[in-house]
C-alpha cells in the first residue's frame, strides 16, 4: 500500500465532524464540477416538487457544512436511494454515499423516534427480521396480509399504501429446501457429476460459491435461489449457502443505520471468511450485490469489507466472465409457450453496477424467447419507497414510462432481477414477472 | 473656501475603512477614497485568519497581547464577519519540544487561552490531521471575513454621514505651503457608485486632515506630498482549496516557516504562506513553485490535502515597515507592529499622517489610536466607541431558524446566507416573489445579490466579495453570467456585459494558478460552456457596442427550409 | 474467456456512440463501454462543424477545411470523412441543417448567435438569417436564461426585431425546480393551478396556462422562443400546442447544463444502437489492457468495485473525450490519457497550459493524443502505440474545438471513420 493509499480518504476510518461518527464527506465535492447530470438521472427530481435533486442534496450541501452544523434538510427523506447519479456523475462524486449519510444523521438527530414514520421505516426496513415469523404460517399470513381490514389499519395506523398487494409467502422457503436437499454435500456431489459430463477434472476447488440469496428470494421467491443453485451446479460449480442477513439495502433507504451495521458486520464476517478460502459470491438480487460491493465498503470498514466486494458478482455476470454462457444458451431453447416475448425492465442497482444491458443481451442468442429492454426507467418502488402511503403516487408517476413501455410488448410476461421491481412491474401492468435465472434453469438444466 | 471634509482618509482596507467608521461615529465629516473596491489592497489579499495572538506568542508578546485583546472584540462586534473555529499549533514527531514549550508558556504569558491536546484529542478534533501527530496547543484561534468586515465598517461610515468613494485613484495630493490641503482623484466612472458605462472625471477634494492608511502603497502617496516612506512590501502567497478538511486553525508549531497554517475560511480552506520581500506592490511574480510549495509542506501536516482540489491561489503584500536605520535584512524578523508618522514631526509638512506597518487583527485598536491622534489634531471631543458598537450584521441573530417557512429556501442555504449577512438576513432574504438560487457552489439567493448590487453598482466584483458568489467551485463558470443579468433592468446591456467579461477575467486570473486535474477539467468545461454554449468570445461578440450587422453576412447563411430568407440571398439551398 | 467482440469501443459519448454505430453498419459485432452518462447531457445539442477559423466567421464549412492545419482531425479525415459523418448523423438523429453546406446562426442563451452546421426542429424557426420579428421568453427561476438581456444584445446583431420578457412559470412549482422537472411538466401536460375564484381553486394544462401567460406579450412577433426546456420526450407535442394557441412558430433556445436537447439527441442515439445491435455495458471505468503475443490490445479490463472484468476484441478505439469527458487526466506533473498511456504532448511548465486571458489561445484546450491517418495514436517515436487501437473525438489533440465551434464535427467525422476502418481490418 502507497503512502498515498494509506493516507487518502478513506472516510470509514475517519470520525465525522458532527457527530463523532465515521464520515466526512466534504472533500466529496471536490469532485464536482457543477454538470448536473445527477440531475437529469434522478426519478424523484422529475416528479417529485419537494425533492431538489442529487446535486444540491450531494455534493452542494456537504460543501457547505460546518462543524456544529445540525439541521439536514429534510427533503433527504424523499430520495428513494435508487443510486442512479452515482452512475450519471462523470466526476466520481460519492453521491449516495452522501445520501446515505445525510438521511443516517436526518434519522438520528431530527426524527422522532415515536414517530409513526420512524416506526413505520423501521418495520419496512426490517422486513427480513419479520419474514421468519410470517413464513411460519405462509398460508395465514398470506390469507390475513391480503385482507381488506389488514390493508385499511396499514394505511391508516402505519402509512404503508393500500394500494399495494402484500407479496405471498412461499409454503417452503429456500432455505428449508436446500437442507433437505442435503445442503452443501449433495451440491458438490452434482458439482462433481456436472464437471466430468463437460469433461473437466471432478476436484476443482477453483469452481466454489458461496450464494447470498437474500431475504426476499429465501421467503417469497424461492424457485429463483433453487434456480441459481442448479445453474450453478449445472456449470460445475460448488454451492454453498452461509447463514446471513438482509443486506441492509432497505436500511440504507430508510436512514436505520445501525440496524444496517448491524446486518452488514454478520454478512461481513460470514462472507469474508468463505471469500479466504477461496469462494466467490453470488447475488441473485441486484440490490443485494450492490450493497455488498459498493455500499458496504463506502460506509464501513470491517475486516474483509474490500475483498468480500471485489469477489462479489451478479450470477449471470459471474457465468458469463467465467463461463461460455452465450454459446452455450444459442444451443439451448425454451418453450416459447412458458417465455416468449419478456418485457425486461433493467433495475437502477443493475445499471449502476454495469449489468443492465447483459440480461437481453444474452437471452436474445436463445431460442423460444424474445427478451425486450422496456427503456431505462426508473421502475419507481425502490424497495421500501412505495410501500409509504405518501410515496406511493409518487412512486407510480415515476413508473409510468416503464409500464406505458411494457404496454407496448405484445406477451403479459415480464422479467426483471430486482424482487421489488417485479412487485411494481406486477402491480401497474398485472404481467406475471420472471427472472433471467428462471429462465436459464429452463434451457440449462435438464 | 469650505472643505469637502473635515478628514480625507485615503485606503479602503480595513484600516481605512477601520478609521472612517471611528471618525464618523465621533461626529468627524469623512470622506474616504479607494482606488479599487474596498479591500482591493493587502485586506482583500489575507489569510482570513483572526489571531488568538499565539503565532506571536514568542516573538513578539506584545503583538500576542494585543491580538487576544482584539480577537475578543471582534468577536463580539463582528460576530458575523467571525467564525470562532479554535486554532490548534500542531507539533510533529521530530519537532522541537523546548520550542513547544515556549509556545505554551508565551500564550499563557500573553493571557491566550491554551490547552495541551494529546495526539488523539488533536486527531478526534480534526480527523485528518497526519498520524504523525505528537502534541497540540489549542489556541483560540479563528476565522474572520475581511470582505464583509469591511464592507460592514464602510457601511456604518456611511450611515453616520460618511462619504465612501471607491474606484476613485488618488493622481495627486494637494499641498499649500507645507500643509497638505487634499487631494486630487480621478474617478472612474463618475462620483458615488461605480457604473461601467460611465465615463470618469477628474475631482478635488479638499480637507482638513489627510490619513494615508494605503498600507503596502503610502510611499507612492508620500511621494506625490514631497515625503519619503520606505515601506518594505513583502509578499505571501495563500493557496485556496475547494472545500474544508479541517475546521480548526492548525498551525505548525515551530519556529518561523514557510507553509505553516491552514485557515477554515467560509466553505473553503487557505493554506499559507511565504514572506518574501518585492519592490513593487502591484507588480510582482506569481511563482507556481510557492504553491507547490503550500501544498507539498502542508499535506505533512493534513495528508489529504497532497490530493485535494485547489481552486485558485493569491498572493497578499504585507506592508512591513521599520524606522530608517533599523536594517533587518529577513523580511520575515522585521517587526509586525504598526507605526504612525505625524509627517508634521518627521517631514514639517502638516496635515497628513501616514498608517504603516500593523496587521489586520489589529485593525480597530490602529484605527482608534490614529483617530485619536487625528481628534488631537482637529481639536475634535469625542470618545471611540468602535469597541462596544456592534456593525450593521452583527445585532443578536441566531441561525436556528425555519428557512423554509420564513424564506421558502431550503436549510442549507439559509443557514450559509444568515451566517453570511448576520442580522441583517430578514431584510435581504425577506422577499414578495421566488428568490432563486443564483450561486449554487456558495449558496447565494437573488435577493443577496440584488442587495449587493445595491450596495456596489455594476461592479460585479464588489458584489462578490460581499456575498461569496463566483467563489465556490465552479469559480464563476456557472453563475457569473446569473450575476451579471442581475444588473439589468437598472442598467443595459453593455454594462451588463462589460461587467460580466471584468468578473470572468477576475475568476479566470486566479485560477490559472490552480489548473491541473479536477479544476483544469472544470475549466474546460467553463471554457466550453462560455465558448460552445454561449459563443462569448467569438470576436463580433466582444466589446460594447458593436455593430455586428456590418461584419455578419446573413444572406450568406442558412435561412432554415421554410424560413423567410433574408432579402438579399436565398438562404444557401444546396448547389448554389 | 467469455465476453468476445470484434470492435470494441471506449466511451459513450457523441464520439463512442458514432464509432459504435458506424462500426455496427459495417457489419462487425460491436461492443460499446461506457463509465457514465454521455457529455451529451451538458452539451448545448447543437452539431458544430466549423464556425471560426483564426477568428473569421465561417458560412461554409467545406470550402474552409482545407485551410486548416495538417495536424487537424479534419486533415486526418478529409471532406469526404465529414460528409461521412453528417450523413451518418442525419440517419440518426430528427434535426434540420442538411439541406445546405452552408451554417446556420442560431441564438444562443448568452444573446449571441453561433454558426452551427445542424441543430434540433425545435431549434429551427429561430435562426438569425429568417427576418422575423421576434418575441423571447424567459422564467423567473430558470436563472441561466434572461430574456430580456439576451433580447437586447441580440437586437444590436440580427437583422429583425427582439424582444425579450420574463415571466413565471405557471402553476405552484417550486422556486428550485429543476429544468427537467418543468420541462416533464410540459410532456404530460400537467394541470395546473391558475387562481381562484369565488374560493374555487382553477385549473387548466400547463400549456395553456404557459400559452395565456404569454398572449399579453405578443405583440408583432411572429415566433417566440424559450429556453430549451420544452419536454423531454414529447417536445413536438409541446411546441404544436403553443404554436396552436398562439398562432406564432415556436423554438427553444440551447441552453447550458442541464441539457435538453443533448439528452433527446442521446435518446435517439440509443435507438440507433439498438437497431444496429451494438451491444452496450455501461456504469463501469475501463482502466486498464491486456496485450497479445505481437504487443497489440487483446482485451481491455473494467474495473468493478475491485473485480477485474476483461473485455475481449481485435479492434479497439479510444472515445473517452477530452479534460471534460475525463478522457485526459492531469496533475501538477503533467497530462495523461490513463487508460492506454498514450502520449498527450504538453509543456512542462504547467503555466503554459493557459493564457491570462479567459479566451485567449489556450494550450490545454488542445490537448489530446497525436494520430496517424488511420486515426492511431502516435507515441513519442511517431509510430502507432498499437495496431488495433484508433481514438476518436475529444480526446484528440490539436484542435480547441470551442473556439472553432467544431467538437461534433469532429466526433462525428472521426467516429464514423474510425468505425468503419476498425470493422474493414476485421472483415476486409
Amino acid at each position: 500500500m502507497s503512502e498515498k493509499e494509506a493516507e487518502s480518504r478513506n472516510p470509514s476510518e475517519l470520525q465525522d465532524v458532527f457527530s463523532g461518527e465515521p464520515m466526512d464527506l466534504r472533500p466529496g465535492s471536490d469532485d464536482c464540477y457543477k454538470c448536473s447530470t445527477c440531475d437529469t438521472e434522478c426519478p424523484v427530481a422529475e416528479v417529485d416538487d419537494d425533492f431538489p435533486g442529487p446535486k444540491f442534496q450531494g455534493p452542494e450541501q456537504w460543501r457547505l457544512k460546518r462543524k456544529g452544523d445540525h439541521d439536514i434538510d429534510d427533503s433527504v427523506m424523499s430520495c428513494s436511494n435508487c443510486m442512479r447519479c452515482d452512475n450519471a456523475c462523470p466526476s466520481e462524486v460519492p453521491l449516495s454515499q452522501m445520501h446515505n449519510t445525510a438521511r443516517g444523521k436526518y434519522v438520528d438527530e431530527q426524527m422522532s423516534k415515536l414517530s409513526r414514520e420512524y416506526i413505520r421505516n423501521r418495520i419496512l426496513s426490517n422486513y427480513g427480521r419479520l419474514a421468519p415469523l410470517a413464513s411460519k404460517f405462509p398460508r395465514l399470513t398470506n390469507f390475513v396480509m391480503g385482507l381488506s381490514v389488514t390493508k385499511f389499519v396499514n394505511e391508516k395506523v402505519m402509512g404503508i399504501t393500500s394500494q399495494r398487494e402484500f407479496p405471498d409467502f412461499a409454503t417452503e422457503t429456500f432455505t428449508d429446501w436446500w437442507e433437505k436437499r442435503g445442503g452443501k454435500a449433495t451440491s458438490k456431489e452434482r458439482a462433481q457429476e456436472a464437471r466430468t459430463k463437460r469433461g473437466d477434472a471432478a476436484e476443482n476447488d477453483d469452481k466454489r460459491v458461496a450464494y447470498f440469496h437474500g431475504d426476499y428470494s429465501n421467503y417469497n421467491t424461492p424457485e429463483v435461489a433453487k434456480a441459481m443453485v442448479r445453474v450453478f451446479e449445472q456449470f460445475g460449480y460448488e454451492v454453498a449457502v452461509p447463514d446471513q442477513r438482509c443486506s441492509g439495502t432497505p436500511m440504507f433507504a430508510n436512514g436505520m443505520m445501525d440496524d444496517a451495521r448491524r446486518a452488514a458486520k454478520f454478512n461481513i464476517e460470514t462472507f469474508a471468511a468463505l471469500v479466504e478460502q477461496g469462494y466467490d459470491v453470488i447475488c441473485s438480487c441486484t440490490s443485494c450485490s450492490m450493497a455488498l460491493r459498493q455500499e458496504y465498503p463506502e460506509l464501513y470498514s470491517f475486516d474483509g469489507t474490500a475483498k468480500v466486494a471485489a469477489n462479489t458478482f451478479e450470477a449471470l455476470e459471474y457465468l458469463r466472465v467465467h463461463e461460455d454462457l452465450e454459446g452455450e444458451l444459442a444451443d439451448s431453447s425454451v418453450p416459447e409457450s412458458e417465455f416468449g416475448e419478456l418485457a425486461y425492465h433493467a433495475p437502477c442497482h443493475a445499471k449502476n453496477q454495469g449489468l443492465d444491458g447483459q440480461a437481453v443481451e444474452l437471452l436474445s442468442a436463445l431460442d423460444g424467447t424474445d427478451p425486450v429492454d422496456v427503456g431505462d426507467s426508473c421502475s419507481g418502488i425502490s424497495g421500501t419507497y412505495g410501500w409509504k402511503s405518501e410515496k406511493y403516487d409518487t412512486s407510480m408517476k415515476i413508473g409510468d414510462e416503464m409500464f406505458e413501455h411494457m404496454e407496448d410488448v405484445e406477451s403479459e410476461t415480464g422479467m426483471t432481477e430486482c424482487p421489488t421491481c417485479a412487485m411494481q412491474m406486477n402491480h401497474g401492468t398485472g404481467y406475471d414477472i420472471r427472472h433471467p435465472l428462471e429462465v436459464l434453469d429452463s434451457a440449462l438444466v435438464n | 473656501m469650505a472643505n469637502d471634509a473635515e478628514v480625507l482618509v485615503v485606503g479602503g482596507g480595513s484600516t481605512g475603512t477601520g478609521i472612517a467608521r471611528d471618525l464618523a461615529l465621533r461626529g468627524v465629516d469623512v470622506t474616504l477614497v479607494e482606488k479599487g473596491n474596498l479591500t482591493h489592497g493587502t485586506t482583500g489579499r489575507m489569510h482570513g485568519l483572526l489571531h488568538s495572538g499565539g503565532r506571536y506568542a514568542v516573538s513578539d508578546q506584545a503583538s500576542a497581547t494585543e491580538c487576544i485583546e482584539e480577537n475578543r472584540v471582534l468577536r463580539d462586534i463582528a460576530s458575523h464577519c467571525v467564525e470562532m473555529t479554535g486554532g490548534q499549533f500542531v507539533q510533529l514527531e521530530g519537532d522541537s519540544d523546548d520550542y513547544f514549550e515556549e509556545k505554551l508558556r508565551g500564550c499563557r504569558e500573553c493571557g491566550i487561552p491554551a490547552e495541551v491536546l494529546t495526539a488523539k484529542e488533536a486527531r478526534d478534533q480534526e480527523p485528518y490531521l497526519t498520524k504523525d501527530v505528537k502534541r497540540a496547543i489549542s489556541v483560540p484561534d479563528g476565522a474572520i471575513d475581511p470582505f464583509r468586515l469591511c464592507v460592514a465598517n464602510a457601511a456604518d461610515a456611511e450611515m453616520h454621514g460618511a462619504r465612501i468613494e471607491t474606484h476613485a485613484e488618488v493622481t495627486d495630493v494637494l499641498v499649500d505651503e507645507n500643509d497638505v490641503v487634499g487631494v486630487e482623484v480621478r474617478h472612474e466612472s463618475g462620483p458615488g457608485k461605480r457604473n461601467h458605462a460611465r465615463p470618469g472625471t477628474k475631482e478635488e477634494i479638499r480637507a482638513d486632515y489627510v490619513v494615508n492608511a494605503t498600507g503596502a502603497w503610502a510611499g507612492q502617496l508620500g511621494e506625490m506630498a514631497g515625503v519619503d516612506i520606505e515601506v518594505r512590501p513583502s509578499k505571501g502567497v495563500m493557496v485556496v482549496m475547494n472545500c474544508r478538511q479541517v475546521d480548526t486553525v492548525i498551525n505548525h508549531c515551530r519556529p518561523k516557516g514557510d507553509a505553516d497554517i491552514i485557515v477554515p475560511h467560509e466553505v473553503t480552506a487557505i493554506l499559507g504562506t511565504t514572506d518574501e520581500e518585492v519592490s513593487d506592490p502591484e507588480n510582482y511574480p506569481e511563482e507556481g513553485w510557492e504553491v507547490d510549495m503550500m501544498i507539498d509542506q502542508l499535506s505533512k501536516l493534513v495528508p489529504i490535502l497532497r490530493d485535494s482540489r485547489t481552486v485558485r491561489s493569491f498572493w497578499g503584500v504585507r506592508p512591513l515597515y521599520e524606522p530608517p536605520g533599523t536594517g533587518t535584512t529577513d523580511p520575515t524578523d522585521i517587526t509586525r507592529d504598526f507605526f504612525l508618522l505625524d509627517h508634521e514631526e518627521r517631514d514639517g509638512l502638516t496635515g497628513l499622517t501616514s498608517i504603516v506597518g500593523g496587521k489586520f487583527t489589529t485593525y480597530r485598536a490602529m484605527a482608534e489610536q490614529i483617530s485619536d491622534h487625528v481628534c488631537d489634531q482637529l481639536g475634535v471631543r469625542g470618545r471611540c466607541r468602535t469597541a462596544d458598537e456592534p456593525l450593521p450584521g452583527s445585532d443578536d441573530f441566531s441561525i436556528l431558524r425555519d428557512y423554509m417557512d420564513e424564506f421558502g429556501i431550503r436549510s442549507p442555504i439559509g443557514r450559509r446566507s444568515v451566517q453570511r449577512l448576520g442580522s441583517r438576513a430578514d431584510d435581504v432574504l425577506k422577499t414578495d416573489g421566488p428568490n432563486p438560487v443564483l450561486c449554487e457552489c456558495e449558496a447565494v439567493t437573488q435577493s443577496e445579490i440584488q442587495d449587493a448590487i445595491d450596495g456596489s453598482g455594476t461592479d460585479l466584483n464588489a458584489v462578490r466579495i460581499r456575498t461569496r458568489a463566483s467563489m465556490g467551485n465552479c469559480q464563476g463558470g456557472i453563475c457569473c453570467h446569473r450575476m451579471a443579468n442581475e444588473l439589468h433592468p437598472e442598467h443595459d446591456e453593455p454594462t451588463a456585459r462589460e461587467a460580466l467579461d471584468e468578473l470572468f477575467q477576475e475568476r479566470w486570473k486566479g485560477e490559472r494558478h490552480a489548473l491541473w486535474g479536477e479544476q483544469l477539467s472544470q475549466a474546460a468545461l467553463n471554457y466550453a460552456l462560455h465558448a460552445t454554449t454561449m459563443n462569448r468570445d467569438a470576436p463580433e461578440a466582444n466589446g460594447g457596442q458593436d455593430a455586428e450587422t456590418d461584419t455578419i453576412d446573413f444572406s450568406a447563411f442558412d435561412a432554415g427550409r421554410n424560413g423567410k430568407g433574408v432579402v438579399d440571398g436565398d438562404g444557401g439551398i444546396n448547389g448554389d | 474467456m467469455a465476453i468476445e467482440d470484434d470492435v470494441v469501443v471506449i466511451g459513450g459519448g457523441l464520439a463512442g456512440m458514432t464509432t459504435a454505430l458506424s462500426a455496427a453498419r459495417e457489419g462487425s459485432r460491436v461492443r460499446l463501454l461506457s463509465h457514465k452518462e454521455s457529455t451529451l447531457r451538458f452539451a448545448s445539442g447543437l452539431i458544430d462543424v466549423l464556425g471560426y477559423v483564426e477568428g473569421e466567421i465561417v458560412s461554409n464549412p467545406f470550402e474552409t477545411i482545407s485551410a486548416l492545419p495538417d495536424e487537424h482531425p479534419y486533415q486526418k479525415v478529409g471532406e469526404d470523412g465529414v460528409r461521412a459523418g453528417l450523413a451518418l448523423f442525419d440517419s440518426v438523429a430528427d434535426y434540420a441543417g442538411d439541406h445546405t453546406d452552408r451554417n446556420a446562426l442560431v441564438p444562443t442563451f448568452g444573446g449571441r448567435i453561433k454558426p452551427t452546421a445542424r441543430y434540433p426542429k425545435h431549434t429551427a424557426p429561430g435562426l438569425a438569417s429568417d427576418e422575423r420579428d421576434t418575441l423571447l421568453v424567459g422564467f423567473e427561476t430558470v436563472v441561466d436564461f434572461d430574456a430580456p438581456v439576451a433580447a437586447e444584445h441580440l437586437r444590436e446583431t440580427v437583422p429583425f426585431d427582439v424582444r425579450g420578457v420574463t415571466l413565471s412559470f405557471p402553476g405552484e412549482f417550486r422556486t428550485d425546480a429543476k429544468i427537467t422537472r418543468l420541462a416533464h411538466a410540459l410532456d404530460k401536460n400537467e394541470r395546473v393551478e391558475i387562481g381562484s375564484s369565488e374560493n374555487v381553486s382553477q385549473s387548466e394544462p400547463v400549456r395553456i396556462a404557459l400559452a395565456e401567460k404569454i398572449k399579453p406579450h405578443l405583440g408583432d412577433a411572429e415566433r417566440i422562443g424559450f429556453p430549451a426546456m420544452l419536454g423531454e420526450d414529447h417536445p413536438e407535442d409541446v411546441r404544436a400546442t403553443l404554436e396552436r394557441k398562439l398562432d406564432v412558430e415556436v423554438f427553444e433556445i440551447p441552453m447550458g447544463p442541464p441539457s435538453l436537447p443533448g439528452m433527446r439527441l442521446e435518446a435517439q442515439f440509443e435507438s440507433a444502437l439498438k437497431e444496429a445491435g451494438v451491444r452496450i455495458t455501461t456504469g463501469n471505468p475501463v482502466v486498464d489492457f491486456e496485450s497479445g503475443d505481437n504487443g497489440e490490445i487483446s482485451a481491455v479490463v473494467v474495473e468493478r468495485n475491485g473485480a477485474a472484468i476483461p473485455f475481449h476484441g481485435e479492434q479497439f478505439v479510444l472515445a473517452t473525450g477530452g479534460l471534460v469527458g475525463k478522457g485526459i487526466d492531469s496533475d501538477r506533473e503533467g497530462v495523461r490519457e490513463p487508460i492506454f498511456d498514450c502520449r498527450v504532448p504538453a509543456p512542462e511548465d504547467r503555466y503554459e497550459w493557459s493564457e491570462d486571458g479567459a479566451f485567449d489561445n489556450h494550450a490545454f484546450a488542445r490537448f489530446g493524443v497525436q494520430v496517424d491517418d488511420e486515426l492511431r495514436p502516435l507515441d513519442s517515436a511517431g509510430e502507432p502505440e498499437f495496431e488495433n487501437l484508433r481514438a476518436v473525438g475529444g480526446v484528440l489533440g490539436n484542435c480547441d474545438v470551442s473556439a472553432e465551434k467544431s467538437a461534433s464535427g469532429v466526433s462525428l467525422s472521426t467516429g464514423t471513420v474510425a468505425g468503419r476502418k476498425a470493422s474493414d481490418e476485421v472483415n476486409p
